[in-house]
């Protein structure tokens, strides 16, 4: 699904991304972890297409195109979904018009009819519950006076709304209590299938004992330094970073 | 001839075709006119906005003009009322002072010469009386019909809002065809005590349109005006509102959206004159400019010594789209009593881009996102419309008239 070849990237000039290798299959969860400044959030900003960001070298092909070629709308059109670590507020773009227009940018896209009205609204009331969000904020402006967990909810909610088949979920766990942790895991899950592929980044374990990865890849300087099971995450939090580090250059 | 002689000249040709009241009304207002001075920018109100360009035109006088029946309950076409609805109180300006629904003190103005030269030219207008503890909707199209010539138009319309009264009031002015318009209009609305008033002033304005447009606004003892404002600018317009808060517990709330792209202008000056106690005024205007645009805005709040307790809010934020466009925009406060609330702010910017990039992010292209963000900023000012079915038309009329960014 996805081929991510020696990719470089940088930010007005300072080097973050120094060479990514990684392969993600349809039906695979991923775990990128790394310290602080590692480069985690740049990769998946990288991938969904942000313009801050110069990619210098390397190739990314997605679902047999080259991810690198599209605008930002029609990778997410083509499937890609970034669940944001800071959710952005859209003081007055009221979420329901904000999630139809979406959707139907997206269903355009792929030639498809725009979505019937009643259908929109038993979708929309469907996955409120899975992500047991209120019903009010449907009415109000996008993440506008939301509260933390709300906002990291609202993603998996518009997650659970566009249907993603590569979803890059962006510490998404920061700043969740455990039941909202769980209930956000519990989205997350419920949308698995063999056909889409998740890649979670994330600073701690804590939410790998919930959406359980297939695969734990540990990103420091701008480079995956180690891959393994979801142990490698165990690990990780047992020893932490630094001797993970010491051992991987040993 | 320079453009003032031409003023004359149709001053002194269309003079007798008034009488009585309103004949010596218009004398008088045309010596003050020509005793007074002809702005410039030089003046500190017209600094940004150069009204020289008026006086470099060929202008005449005109007050015919065609227009088709529409579904509005007034229609002024060249100043001169052309359809009226038969229950509707309705009138010329020298009915209305013969009939002494007007009086004469609505023209004693002195140093605005804009104002002095719409008084000078006051042969038609329109008078509407709204009766007391009367509930209306009116929509009042004014049209300014151009066959191709150079022509001065002055329109004159007199609102007066009975005690009591709960009115909406729906103004179209309609610039169309060919030729070069000078638009010197004056809206008078007098609030009386305990009235509600809702005023929503539309332009659609042809290419060669000067317009100066001086609404002027009087409010009595806990009368409420509430004002929305869509301009677009043109070679030159200027809107200004003069409001003035003389009784108690009086409130205007004051929306204005203005949006300008090529190389147009648009200039606001309002000015609130809290004169009585207990008082409150909420101004929140917006602009959009694009292209080469210029916009202008000078918003004035006035606290008279006798005005304790005055709640005045004055915001002013404008969206610049290209990097050519420009926006001068200028809070003034001044405030003579002690026990007040004032506040005020201006702000100038782009959309935000982490905006923009989150909603491409969820499959919007650049286009439909700036839409998106445009709806809701237009919409803060939009959505303080109470008539749904009015509000609706706007936000069309607004998304389908926004700069597109050139």
């Amino acid at each position: 699904m996805l081929k991510i070849t020696n990719l470089h990237a940088s930010v007005e000039g300072n080097s973050i991304l120094k060479g990514i290798n990684l392969e993600v299959k349809a039906g695979e969860t991923h775990a990128i972890m790394g310290p602080n400044g590692s480069g985690k959030s740049t990769l998946v900003q990288v991938l969904a297409g942000h313009e801050d960001y110069e990619v210098d070298k390397g190739e990314v092909s997605y679902l047999g195109k080259d991810l690198l070629e599209l605008d930002v709308n029609e990778r997410a059109c083509e499937g890609l979904f970034l669940a944001f670590q800071y959710p952005v507020e859209l003081p007055g773009v009221n979420n329901t018009y904000f999630l139809k227009s979406a959707l139907n940018a997206q269903r355009k896209y792929r030639g498809e009819p725009e979505i019937d009205a009643m259908e929109f609204m038993d979708l929309i009331s469907d996955k409120i519950k899975l992500l047991n969000l209120k019903d009010s904020l449907l009415k109000r402006p996008v993440n506008e006076g939301f509260s933390g967990g709300e906002k990291k909810r609202n993603e998996i909610f518009q997650m659970a709304i566009l249907k993603p088949k590569l979803a890059l979920l962006d510490e998404t766990d920061s700043g969740l209590d455990i039941d909202a942790l769980r209930i956000v895991a519990g989205g997350v899950n419920a949308m698995k299938s063999k056909n889409n592929a998740t890649i979670i980044v994330t600073h701690y374990q804590r939410l790998l004992n919930y959406i359980v990865p297939d695969f734990v890849h540990v990103l420091v300087d701008g480079k995956i330094i180690n891959s393994g099971d979801k142990t490698l995450a165990l690990e990780l939090e047992e020893k932490g970073y630094d001797k993970i580090i010491m051992e991987s250059k040993a | 001839m320079n453009v003032i002689d031409k003023f004359k000249a149709d001053f002194e040709n269309t003079l007798n075709r008034s009488e009585g009241l309103i004949k010596n009304i218009r004398s008088k207002a045309f010596e003050k006119f020509i005793s007074g001075k002809f702005p410039t920018r030089k003046d500190e109100y017209w600094k940004y906005s150069d009204p020289s360009a008026i006086l470099n035109l060929d202008l005449n006088f005109n007050d015919s003009g065609n227009f088709e029946d529409e579904n509005y309950d007034i229609i002024l076409c060249n100043g001169k009322i052309v359809k009226t609805l038969t229950e509707l109180k309705t009138g010329t300006i020298a009915d209305g002072l013969e009939k002494g629904y007007i009086t004469k003190e609505l023209f004693k103005e002195e140093n605005n010469a804009f104002l002095n030269l719409n008084n000078a030219f006051a042969i038609n207008g329109c008078y509407l009386i709204l009766d007391s503890g009367g509930k209306k909707d009116i929509k009042v199209l004014n049209l300014i019909d151009n066959d191709g010539r150079n022509q001065a138009i002055y329109p004159k319309f007199v609102i007066i809002s009975g005690k009591n009264s709960d009115s909406t009031i729906f103004e179209e002015i309609r610039v169309r065809g060919n030729g070069t318009n000078f638009v010197n209009s004056v809206t008078d609305i007098i609030i009386e005590d305990g009235a509600n008033l809702e005023h929503i002033i539309l332009d659609d304005f042809a290419k060669d349109t000067y317009n100066i447009s001086n609404i002027c606004v009087k409010q009595k003892k806990d009368s409420n005006f509430r004002s929305h404002n869509f301009s677009i600018g043109k070679k030159l317009a200027r809107r200004d509102y003069n409001i003035e808060l003389l009784g108690t517990g009086a409130n205007c709330d004051l929306y204005g959206l203005y949006f300008v792209d090529g190389n147009n202008h648009i200039d606001h000056h309002t000015t609130v004159e809290h004169k009585k106690e207990n008082c409150t005024s909420n101004e929140h205007y917006k602009g959009i400019l694009s292209g080469k645009a210029v916009g202008v805005f000078n918003g004035r709040i006035h606290v008279h010594p006798k005005a304790q307790k005055t709640d005045a809010i004055q915001n002013n934020q404008n969206l610049l789209l290209t990097d050519d466009a420009i926006i001068h925009t200028k809070p003034e406060l001044e405030i003579y009593a002690d026990d007040v609330k004032c506040t005020h702010g201006a702000t100038i910017g782009q959309l935000d881009e982490k905006a923009l990039f989150y909603l491409r992010t969820r499959g919007l292209n650049q286009e439909k996102a700036q839409e998106l963000l445009m709806r809701a900023y237009v919409g803060e000012i939009i959505n303080h419309i109470s008539n749904e079915e009015i509000r609706t038309e706007m936000m069309d009329i607004v998304l389908d008239r926004l700069p597109k960014g050139d």
